[in-house]
């Protein structure tokens, strides 16, 4: 095989790894956007008291508990199933939703506030720099996905 | 149509779903009436708890219908505690706020106590509101109080809190 054979079979195998990695990714995060919205409807009002805890916008708590689940579960399964177009705005939707989460759970840690996670319902465990390195994490997983543009050229 | 567009729809479907399925739930959340268990600060509404020093609290000890709820950090509660106190710190999570609040339901009287008077003095407010038929105190002094008065104290995780407790 000649040099530039060569080059453009080893650019192949990298482009279909990384459709690989990001499939994998865009699957997993839709998975667990939808797990963790099932999880969450178990028992609204402990989920509205978790959100309340977090002393942010606590009057909001209840809204919040009742509209976020449903949010998560929609957007986590359109990043799974959904048409290229509609992936994408549901990438878009996960990145907010997770920067939203980051910035709740660095105020808690920051302010010294003891409060339950709720991220995946009742007696998630309690917020610590480990929760922080997991939002950020998937965060990122979200910016790749969403940034992957030739999957979702339309 | 953009992807800001289609995000905004799906979030808004989600949305309506999201109420549509809590409206149609029988035990659903019940928005304009949820109140958090216990609150760390600015109780709001009238309900005021009455203050017992430790010398008058140490009188409902052991009576029938009587809880003490320590509403300090984990750690402070497993240094040292009011002996049969169950603990309630004002951040408690949903579960663990219901299983405490559990201990309230035939209670007569709650004592309240946190590090200081005012410590666990939301916390008190609070459960004075959520439960108006109920006399709740708050701990004069809070734990310092009781400890330096010499009143009895357990330590470590609180394992007689449902025994003792109604």
């Amino acid at each position: 095989m000649s040099e530039p054979a060569r080059q453009v079979e080893r650019a192949r195998q990298v482009e279909r790894a990384r459709r690989i990695v990001l499939a994998a990714l865009r699957i997993g995060l839709g998975a667990l956007f939808v797990v963790a919205g099932v999880l969450k409807l178990r028992d609204p009002t402990a989920f509205a008291t978790e959100i309340a805890n977090y002393k942010l916008f606590p009057s909001l708590a209840p809204y919040l508990a009742t509209c976020l689940p449903a949010i998560e579960i929609v957007a986590g399964a359109a990043l799974m199933v959904a048409p290229l177009a509609w992936r994408r705005a549901a990438a878009l939707v996960t990145m907010g939703l997770l920067a939203t989460f980051t910035v709740a759970v660095v105020y808690v840690v920051r302010s010294g506030i003891n409060v339950d996670c709720g991220c995946f319902g009742g007696n998630s465990g309690p917020v610590t720099a480990w929760t922080i390195a997991r939002d950020l994490a998937l965060l990122g997983a979200a910016v790749l996905i969403f940034r992957d543009k030739e999957r979702y050229a339309h | 149509m953009s992807t800001l567009v289609r995000a905004f729809v799906l979030v808004v479907s989600g949305a309506l779903v999201g109420v549509a399925g809590n409206a149609a739930r029988p035990h659903g959340l019940k928005v304009a009436a949820f109140a958090p268990p216990t609150q760390c600060s600015g109780a709001e509404g009238h309900a005021a708890a009455e203050v017992l020093q430790p010398s008058e609290a140490t009188t409902l000890c052991g009576q029938a219908g009587v809880v003490i709820a320590d509403t300090r950090p984990a750690p402070a509660f497993a240094e040292g505690h009011v002996a049969g106190a169950v603990h309630l710190p004002c951040d408690a999570g949903g579960q663990a706020a219901v299983e405490a609040l559990a201990h309230f339901e035939r209670a007569h009287t709650i004592l309240v106590y946190g590090a200081s008077t005012d410590d666990a003095r939301a916390v008190a407010d609070s459960l004075q509101q959520r439960h108006p038929a109920v006399r709740v105190a708050l701990l004069g002094g809070g734990f310092q109080a009781w400890s330096a008065a010499g009143l009895a104290c357990a330590s470590g995780p609180c394992n007689e809190c449902k025994a003792s407790n109604p």
